[in-house]
């Protein structure tokens, strides 16, 4: 079949819209001036960047948010697929997907809700606790759609072949369909985390006086105009991550 | 059996049932109490907050939701179309570089990447630099902070998902029905319209849902990008549930939008069955 | 060299927390403190502050409403304190331990929100008037001018429902304060009329497109004007012939917050005149506290942006607490005047 030129060209078109203004961003996170004339390399905006003790400090609490939350959240979600994979339970796996399609704004008001009801018979507050426990409930969605997804080519023959061998439904879970999931689990594990440490609309609603995150401190940098430390942390995010899941693809390939 | 299942189930369910279901219905309560003086939800039951939305100016906001989200979406369609077709058509080891390579932005920050086009069209922004410079313009053009600016930002934020479910579906598009049309004297374009398109309705179908849900529910980037003047749904139910302490009212909006949500989801899965997700 | 200081930064942070045992949590308006105010205090006083900002009286109450925030000290301005005090939000204020008190003005001693000084102990007080690039011709002079569609797109109000009702309000000829739902009905047509004019609704965040250039009028509290125009030549302001608002930021401690006592010393800090001084110079707000007030220098006292002269004083309305369905009203108006 005759390819025409019109699909590489659009296609590379398309990536420069993607890429362009991110690479854009971090090209002038170098500038030595804080306006869009190119003035001469600088880093002055990421020595300004890990100097602020309070950036310092919201990026430690995404992390420890991220991770803590992708712990449970792969962990649980992991053990209802495959629960779900065996029998399906229409209210669980409908509750599930419901809350995905959910817009956030409309979860974190409600969790939000939720808190401040619970606040008025329990003297607790808002606070890292309550972010975590936002997180994971949002992540186990997630897990549970890629594993799934992964679930639905694995082959429930292989189970039953252990079972009549004589293991225990545990066995089976654990020394066949484990082993085969183990990408899948990677990869949500891995989604998990980014959803996590990127997430603002719903941490910004239940987050307390200690749980700033990344994200919140971006956003009150954002809204206060161009500043080119958001361009240096962009940076340093952009590529983290880039390099974060090119590394889990290699790791994936691996196996 | 059963046993393990209920205690891998255990926690999931635990989970939904407290911090979803639980807080959902909390909302739908507050739906009908009214706002106290200050803030806060107090007792009379009232329907008032679900009459309220029937009011003209609210239907503006989601009408303006509505259109921008369509506009986002078609966009994204139309744009994700040829490239999930480009990529289907590479070869193996190239084609998980294309998918990389698309994914790559959608990993990066929802937050960065909407700054990223702050960046750029501000009146002081780099595309009116170079405009200015280059003489074309005298006085920068107004690009951010309108409605443009916010369907553009909600492109880039969620062109990937237009883009993979058209990309697994045409990936396992079989490639003899086309060698077969074009055995059979079709055009390139003929072969598409005829054959390709139809056959990834449900692609299109699935790409066209992913992306309209959230554009609906989108609130970071009307936020930042229009300038907190072209308030749409999401914008208008955290102001409720914020600076305007109406939590009734806020509740009442959420959950029409929910409403709304749900019919657009049920329609998709009445269609396509649950593996278009 | 970064690395080596981002390590030690963070070990620092790891090491800081057990050290200072003595904790305070403060929410405060942006650039409302010098740099080293709250680092001074942390050290004379062995606290760790915890410091976060915010930019409107919503925003904050939104957090702290529930009465379970974890915020000790917050600066609500002056009208806002009777409505958090009926709602059980505020702590008393101990005046044994605030001796630092006398120094506050006389004009400031008993403000009508707060007569005796039970709750609500005065820091800095602002004006609202137009910050404007001074290439616009011509130069606006009452809030009516900033309805001329010669501003298309470069107009920015506050985002804050008292001001901006209240800018319609004057513009209509009435007062600040009104409760009248017709008036409140008329300043929110007003608005929603400005509305295709604006480029957004924005407080201190304007301060930085001013300066560039990119916003030619706004909407401005006389601190974030003053903080403007040094920074660029460009910008004048002026107080609005048809009267514009007062309002006095204070300080309180919230009921729900464990460390009452750290509180009122971080007050009583706050009303040292030299450290009171030093903020009122170097951020260019107007100190309520008078014995600070002698110690700034001639040039910042007689800055007429910051210390308006009697008879401009006389056009002046301080915003008052609104009765529960005024506020009520407000707020819907509010609403509607944003989703238009």
């Amino acid at each position: 079949m005759k390819q025409s030129r019109f699909l590489p060209v659009f296609a590379g078109l398309v990536y420069a819209f993607l890429h362009v203004p991110l690479l854009i961003l971090c090209a002038f996170s170098f500038n030595s001036s804080r306006f869009t004339i190119w003035e001469g390399f600088s880093l002055e905006w990421y020595r300004a960047m890990f100097s602020d003790s309070q950036l310092a400090e919201a990026t430690w609490n995404s992390l420890v948010i991220a991770l803590v939350s992708t712990f449970f959240a792969t962990i649980i979600g992991t053990l209802c697929a495959y629960g779900l994979w065996k029998r399906n339970s229409k209210w669980l796996s409908g509750s599930l997907y419901l809350s995905l399609v959910t817009p956030e704004i409309v979860t974190g008001i409600s969790l939000l809700a939720l808190f401040q009801w619970i606040f008025r018979y329990w003297q607790v507050q808002l606070g890292m606790h309550t972010v975590i426990l936002a997180h994971i409930a949002f992540a186990i969605a997630y897990v549970l759609l890629v594993v799934m997804a992964r679930l639905r080519t694995a082959e429930p023959a292989l189970e039953d072949a252990a079972l009549d061998l004589g293991a225990t439904e545990w066995q089976a879970f654990r020394l066949v369909t484990l082993p085969i999931l183990k990408p899948g689990i990677a990869a949500a594990a891995l989604l998990a985390f980014t959803v996590s440490f990127d997430d603002y609309v719903i941490t910004s609603l239940v987050a307390g006086v200690d749980s700033e995150t990344l994200p919140m401190v971006l956003y009150a940098m954002a809204r206060r105009g161009a500043n080119p430390v958001v361009s240096a942390i962009s940076t340093v995010i952009f590529f983290g991550f880039g390099a974060l899941i090119l590394i889990s693809e290699r790791m994936q390939k691996n196996v | 059996m059963n046993r393990l299942r209920a205690i891998f189930l255990a926690p999931a369910a635990g989970f939904t049932v407290l911090l979803f279901l639980v807080p959902m219905s909390i909302i739908v309560g507050y739906s009908f109490l009214t706002r106290g003086v200050y803030g806060g939800v107090v007792s009379p039951w009232t329907f008032e907050n679900y009459q309220r939305l029937f009011d003209p100016l609210y239907g503006v906001i989601l009408w303006r939701s509505l259109v921008m989200s369509t506009a986002a979406t078609l966009l994204c369609l139309l744009i994700a179309f040829p490239l999930a077709l480009f990529i289907a058509r590479a070869g193996a080891r190239r084609k998980s570089v294309y998918l990389y390579l698309v994914i790559l932005p959608f990993w990066t920050s929802f937050l960065v990447r909407t700054y990223a086009w702050m960046f750029l069209l501000r009146d002081s922004g780099l595309i009116n630099s170079i405009l200015l410079s280059l003489k074309v313009i005298s006085e920068p053009l107004p690009l951010l902070y309108n409605e443009t600016a916010v369907v553009v930002g909600l492109v880039y934020g969620y062109l990937p998902f237009a883009v993979l479910p058209l990309f697994s579906n045409l990936d396992r598009l079989d490639k003899n029905l086309l060698e077969a049309a074009a055995d059979l004297g079709a055009t390139p374009w003929q072969t598409i319209r005829r054959v390709v398109l139809p056959l990834c309705a449900p692609g299109l179908r699935a790409a066209g849902v992913l992306v309209f849900i959230p554009c609906l529910g989108a609130y970071l980037t009307p936020d930042l990008l229009g300038g907190g003047k072209s308030i749409m749904i999401g914008n208008l139910i955290q102001n409720q549930f914020t600076t305007a302490r109406d939590w009734p009212f806020g509740s009442a909006i959420s959950l029409a939008l929910m409403a709304l949500v749900m019919v657009l989801l049920m329609a998709l899965l009445r269609r396509d069955g649950e593996e278009a997700l | 060299m970064n690395r080596r200081a981002f390590t030690i930064g963070i070990a620092g942070l790891a090491g800081c927390a057990p050290r200072h045992a003595r904790r305070l949590n403060v929410f405060n308006w942006s650039a409302y403190v010098a740099p080293e105010t709250v680092p001074n205090f942390e050290k004379e006083h062995d606290v760790r502050v915890r410091y976060s900002i915010y930019e409107s009286n919503e925003e904050m109450l939104a957090r702290v409403f529930s009465g379970n925030s974890g915020w000790d000290v917050v600066f609500p301005t002056h009208y806002i304190v009777p409505p958090m005090r009926e709602q059980g939000l505020l702590a008393e204020l101990e005046h044994a331990r605030l001796p630092n008190l006398k120094h506050i003005e006389p004009a400031f001693q008993h403000p009508v929100s707060d007569p005796q000084l039970q709750h609500a102990m005065p820091y800095m007080w602002n004006a609202t008037g137009i910050l404007y690039n001074k290439k616009v011709t011509p130069a606006p002079k009452r809030w009516a001018d900033l309805w001329e569609p010669h501003w298309k797109g470069h107009l920015t109000m506050l985002d804050d429902p008292a001001e901006v009702i209240g800018a319609a309000l004057r513009k209509l000829g009435y007062s600040l304060n009104s409760r009248d739902p017709i008036e409140l009905r008329a300043a929110q047509q007003e608005a929603v009329r400005q509305k295709p004019l604006l480029r957004a609704y924005l407080n201190t965040e304007v301060r930085d497109q001013a300066v560039a250039g990119d916003v030619l009028g706004a909407q401005i509290w006389s601190t974030t004007a003053q903080q403007a125009i040094d920074a660029s030549k460009d910008l004048a302001f002026v107080y609005p012939t048809d009267g514009f608002p007062l309002s006095l930021d204070c300080a309180v401690i919230l009921r729900e917050s464990p460390r009452q006592d750290v509180a009122h010393e971080f007050l009583n800090y706050l009303l040292e005149p030299p450290v009171n001084a030093r903020i009122a110079e170097t951020m260019r707000t107007a100190t309520a506290n008078g014995a600070a007030r002698t110690l700034l220098s001639v040039a910042t006292q007689q800055n007429q942006t910051l210390y308006p002269p009697p008879e401009v004083m006389a056009r002046a309305e301080w915003f008052a607490t609104v009765t529960p369905e005024a506020q009520r009203l407000r707020d819907r108006l509010w609403t509607e005047i944003k989703s238009a």
